[in-house]
């Protein structure tokens, strides 16, 4: 019982380690008070956001290159490695494009646009601490403030039909995944009577309870699944992608998902390590490794067929995020079977990458439909792109790009995307590792048709009405400027920015409690 | 005589399940919703009773945080919720199917 009070009497607040996350926040709370006093101002709230972002990038950075900065703060809760660091880049950058790119949707629609902005931001808060969370407490918050932002987002549109439904599926069973996530959270916590995830880590080898500890990795999985949707918890993907607003479709692809991934890779790889000589921690290992192979074939197999039927562009972008999440999950399984701290760091900072190169070709693809859609995203269809291709070049040509990096070809920075995350897959040596690779590889193959199709369809189609090509106004040149730069800088020269990735600003890793 | 941790392990499972089992069968978005609530208090069960038997703090600040958050859920869910009524003027998630393939 001394315990308790030792505990309580020393608190351990750290707050210049938490700086990004407040710095965000508290943006979010300006947007939000400034939108009341002065409302309708359309760029004013914009403005605060991307400098709120960029201040908050900046602030990382700088712990990154400052070796001295503590490895863990808040008792543990909080840490600050390479995962945490990493991931939160990826956040601000695709939080920064999501602004840009709804620019020209907040014109069209008439969305209220404070709301909008300060939303963006809790959703931003909130996936940061996801990757920076280090107990299943603050994993847990972060994932419902990010969750909670994104359902308002999704049916922000609240006339229009299909946005509501999208809210509404997107609600129910987000919330229903969080209730599997949580209950998994009680039942490792009362297996091991820790919600540290290094405590976990080190409590693995001799849990209180191994069959909870089994019951509650395998609810985790089931919550975790949902959330970066993998076969078979996919199914809300689809519909909850076509119907929400394009620019918010655009953040969910590779925000929250991303950040799914962040946690997901923080309690298990980080969570549940192979201990050697122990049983326990032995089942664990190799069930969770099975299980995310088999999800990860699986999800790359229906994501593809399935995108290949689609009709409407949005809905085929979605399928193919199911089928992406498929291609990271390969570079997290091979994070979880690498031998050494080096190369269980440098596998997640592979998947760290992947889920950066998904994220800058994604959100480019996304800012070009959106231009495209014009007024209730009525123009996503397929036939709509009908020989739009050489009527407007700049647009065809970045989006061709995009569906091409999507596919991972070379020079491109889905190729060293994929590379990099099928490479600690292979060092593995582990004959079911090895065909999860050649899976994944065959499934690229599929993925042209459905890529290279949108690009036919763009160039080589008759157009039989009329079509006046949209003006690019300049926010959405911006973004297409870093989109397409981004997708050349990160397929050349990956090097700097993997290196980057792969080393933690502190010496240690492992957070001291 | 007290219960065992078991028995309210066994308590909260059950409820758990039934909370699930809710959520697929129920059509309607306020009955799905209030599944989705039971589950996380079996969950909230789960956390008090493990707490208990670890004589440990963490999982009751846990559960608090759990239910200040379900509060939230509630309120951007039923504003949800009224939003689609609104425009469906139900709540019937069989109603909800203008995506579909």
């Amino acid at each position: 019982m001394g315990i308790f009070l030792f505990q309580l009497s020393n608190p351990n607040t750290n707050v210049s380690i938490i700086l990004p996350e407040v710095i965000v926040a508290v943006a979010g709370i300006v947007v939000m008070l400034y939108d009341t006093f002065f409302p309708k101002q359309r760029t004013v709230t914009g403005i605060i956001s991307i400098v709120g972002l960029v201040l908050s990038a900046v602030v990382l950075l700088m712990m990154w290159s400052d070796g001295a900065s503590a490895a863990s703060a808040w008792g543990g809760m909080i840490a600050n490695d390479n995962l945490r660091l990493s991931f939160s880049l990826v956040f601000l950058l695709v939080t920064a494009m999501t602004i840009l790119i709804s620019t020209v949707w907040i014109e069209r629609e008439d969305v209220p646009i404070g709301e909008y902005h300060s939303l963006l931001l809790f959703a931003t808060v909130g996936m940061m601490f996801m990757a920076s969370g280090n107990d299943l407490v603050i994993l847990f918050l972060g994932l419902e403030t990010s969750s909670l932002a994104t359902y308002v987002m999704a049916g922000l549109r609240r006339t229009d039909l299909r946005s509501n439904e999208s809210a509404m599926k997107y609600f129910i069973l987000g919330s229903f995944a969080s209730a599997f996530l949580l209950y998994g959270m009680a039942l490792i916590y009362g297996a091991t009577g820790t919600t540290n995830v290094s405590e976990i880590a080190a409590r693995v080898a001799d849990p209180n309870f191994p069959a909870l500890l089994l019951v509650g990795g395998a609810m985790l999985i089931i919550g975790f699944g949902f959330k970066v949707a993998t076969v078979p918890f996919h199914v809300w993907t689809p519909d909850v992608y076509e119907g929400a607003p394009t620019p918010v479709t655009a953040f969910m692809a590779s925000g929250p998902k991303t950040a799914a991934f962040a946690s997901f890779v923080r309690v298990f790889v980080l969570g549940f390590p192979l201990v050697a000589g122990a049983s326990a921690s032995g089942y664990l290992h190799e069930s969770w490794i099975n299980a995310l192979t088999i999800m990860a074939m699986l999800t790359m197999t229906v994501g593809n067929i399935a995108a290949i039927v689609q009709n409407n562009v949005k809905r085929m972008l979605a399928y193919s995020s199911i089928a992406h999440a498929g291609y990271a999950l390969v570079g997290f399984v091979g994070a979880g079977m690498a031998t050494t701290v080096e190369k269980r760091d440098a596998a997640i900072a592979s998947v760290a990458f992947y889920m950066l190169t998904y994220a800058i070709t994604n959100l480019g693809a996304f800012a070009v439909i959106n231009l495209l859609a014009q007024k209730n995203d009525r123009r996503t269809e397929f036939e709509d792109y009908n020989g739009i291709g050489f009527k407007t070049p700049v647009l065809a040509f970045s989006l061709s790009l995009f569906m091409l990096s999507l596919l991972g070809l070379p020079l491109t920075a889905g190729f060293m995307g994929k590379v990099l995350v099928f490479r600690p897959a292979l060092e593995a040596g582990n004959t079911m590792l090895t065909l999860l690779v050649i899976v994944a590889l065959v499934n690229t193959a599929i993925s042209a048709y459905y890529y290279l199709r949108l690009i036919v369809v763009m160039f080589f189609r008759e157009r039989t009405d009329e079509w006046i090509a949209p003006r690019i106004p300049a926010a959405l040149a911006v973004v297409l400027v870093i989109t397409v730069l981004g997708v050349f800088y990160f397929g050349i020269l990956s090097d700097n920015v993997i290196e980057k990735f792969s080393h933690s600003p502190g010496a240690t890793i492992r957070a001291e409690r | 005589m007290e219960p065992s941790l078991a028995t309210y392990l066994a308590l909260s499972g059950i409820l758990f399940t039934i909370g699930a089992v809710g959520v697929i069968f129920k059509r309607n978005a306020l009955g799905m919703f209030m599944c989705i609530e039971l589950m996380l208090n079996a969950v909230n069960l789960t956390f008090v009773a493990f707490s208990r038997y670890y004589a440990d703090v963490t999982a009751q600040l846990f559960v608090f945080m759990v239910m200040s958050v379900a509060a939230a859920e509630a309120a951007v869910g039923l504003g949800i919720i009224i939003a689609f009524f609104r425009n469906r003027l139900s709540i019937d998630t069989d109603d909800a199917s203008i995506l579909k393939n």
